[in-house]
């Protein structure tokens, strides 16, 4: 039994929130090459069309759906419209994501609406991609779900730096963690896995935004610009001495997604170079 | 594109390759393109277990090998080097759960702390040793170790299986620690070193486990060793299935592709959910 590079996901059905760019594009185009048909979720009804059509036009099945995850009925309505169109769905890839709210750019440190958000999207999105997709998954016995956290959500080490901002997001992305071993129990009876991946740092619009804030608050890594600093860190803090892409992250979901990982459940899988360890 | 179970020509070591886990592993690698060469401290058994794997359709070649003995080790590096040209993977499965006779004890002995620490700690540092120069050379390879979820913290108000297991499981946190330090260690020469913790299969320790609970409890009187374990395994088990060698030998596929190249340092628990990191 050699397997085929292009049939490791082959006839699946994949629900990927967040889905039109960064991370979740990367997911969402590395599940459509191994054979599975996705449905791009995301906020914007545009984007989700687009990030669709680009797949489509790769000669993939995806369909575009604007789905905000702080919003319940907005789920059941997507999960409705999925199965209507695929006739199930096998894989939920729970990524839509903040990093804090809006005007962010010069704060040192969070404030209220950085917890909203963060616990909003990262949290409770999170629990209404998986309660929206639960009971279908649950009736036919099989399911796969893989929730995006991050390295962030894993025990922190080092020294102060008085840089506060990112506290919210890195516990709504323990929450995660949390919720993906939680939830993995409750499913395993109905033969469903519950996975979360932990992303590194990835040249995302996220960690753009990221190393702009630091620049801002703090001394630059480098002399050059927020790219240079995003390389300089990752030199100095990656044991593989560099970013990941959202590639990379969408090689663990298939792998966490496919028939091989049968027996994984309730884990948390860094893809970071080896940044953080567990 | 690549796919996670594309291992096509990649050369790749196992120790304790003659049965159980390592069996296992050699069969699925094989299955996914990868040429095998299968150490084994017993011989014989790598000689049976290649044959098998060779009348599958599949590439291999036997070799002994004792991991306690680092020279025994650079010479196998070295064997298998001179047969292959290189060494992509490397995977250190050898391990024992303790001294001869273990089966026997539910207490732990001084042998059985001596046995674990000799064979799954040094013996993964002694085969770790053997090939990363040759990786490192090369600005290339994959390292797994296979350590067990019972590396992990335990849990628990009482040991139901005596504590004969102890020497093992902390043999089996420390080859976690040593797959963080040798990840940080090769890192920078591309190779990344990660672990997969298996958790619950049918092994001999396991029968012998179910005999003692038959004789010590005449309740238990009609069941077999194999369904004491089956029921064991469906009250710790969050899947409520044991695991198999090619269960561990899918995961072990995944972390030596090229999907898995900017995974390093993990430690990744196969076991249905029975421990969570």
């Amino acid at each position: 039994m050699t397997t085929n590079p292009a049939t490791q996901l082959e006839g699946k059905v994949a629900l990927v929130t967040g889905a039109a760019r960064g991370i979740g594009f990367g997911i969402a185009t590395v599940l459509a090459e191994r054979g599975s048909q996705v449905a791009i979720c995301d906020l914007s009804d545009d984007a989700s069309a687009e990030a669709a059509e680009e797949l489509a036009s790769a000669g993939h099945s995806a369909m575009g759906i604007a789905t905000d995850v702080t919003d319940r009925d907005s789920l059941d309505a997507a999960v409705e419209r999925i199965i209507e169109n695929y006739g199930r769905i096998d894989i939920l890839v729970a990524n839509a994501g903040v990093w804090a709210s809006t005007g962010y750019e010069d704060r040192p440190e969070y404030n209220d609406a950085d917890w909203d958000i963060t616990h909003s999207v990262n949290v409770r999105g999170v629990v209404h991609s998986a309660e929206a997709v639960i009971p279908h998954m649950q009736e036919r016995g099989t399911g796969r779900i893989v929730n995006i956290a991050s390295h962030g959500g894993r025990k922190p080490r080092g020294v102060a730096t008085g840089r506060t901002l990112g506290f919210p997001y890195i516990v709504s992305k323990a929450g995660v963690i949390q919720w993906t071993h939680g939830l993995a129990i409750e499913m395993a009876p109905y033969n469903i896995t519950v996975n979360a991946v932990c992303p590194g740092e990835l040249w995302t619009n996220m960690i753009q935004g990221i190393y702009t804030n630091r620049r801002n608050v703090s001394d630059a890594l480098s002399d050059g610009g927020i790219s240079d600093d995003f390389r300089v860190s990752m030199e100095n803090t990656v044991p593989l001495g560099r970013g990941q892409t959202p590639r990379d992250i969408g090689h663990a979901v298939a792998f966490l997604a496919s028939d091989d990982a049968a027996e994984i459940t309730g884990q948390a899988l860094n893809v970071n170079g080896g940044a953080k360890m567990n | 594109m690549t796919d996670a179970t594309n291992l096509d020509g990649a050369i790749t070591l196992i120790t304790g390759a003659g049965r159980g886990i390592g069996q296992g592993i050699a069969e699925v690698l094989s299955e996914r393109g990868a040429v095998i060469a299968m150490s084994d401290l017993d011989a014989d058994a790598a000689l049976v277990a290649s044959t098998a794997i060779n009348a599958n359709g599949g590439q291999s070649v036997p070799f002994g090998g004792d991991t306690t003995s680092q020279e025994s080790m650079d010479g196998l590096a070295a064997a298998v080097i001179e047969v292959f040209g290189r060494i992509d993977i490397l995977v250190c499965n050898a391990g024992v759960i303790g001294a001869p006779g273990y089966q026997d004890r539910m207490e732990h002995t001084e042998e059985d702390w001596d046995a674990t620490f000799g064979v799954n700690v040094k013996g993964f540092v002694h085969t770790a040793n053997a090939v990363s120069p040759h990786m490192r050379e090369r600005n290339s390879g994959r390292v797994v170790n296979i350590s067990s979820h019972g590396g992990r913290k335990p849990r628990g108000a009482k040991a139901v299986l005596g504590n004969i297991q102890a020497p093992y499981s902390v043999s089996k946190a420390a080859v976690i620690q040593w797959t963080h330090l040798l990840a940080i260690e090769l890192g920078s020469n591309n190779i990344t070193v990660n672990a997969v913790c298996p958790g619950v299969l049918w092994t001999p320790l396991w029968e012998k486990i179910a005999q003692n609970r038959i004789t010590a409890d005449p309740s238990l009187a009609e069941f077999t060793p194999r369904e004491i374990f089956e029921q064991s395994v469906k009250e710790r088990m969050p899947m409520g299935r044991e695991q198999t060698p090619r269960d561990i030998g899918k995961a072990v596929a995944f972390l030596a592709s090229d999907d898995a190249s900017e995974i390093t340092g993990q430690a990744l628990n196969v076991n249905g959910g029975a421990v969570m990191n």
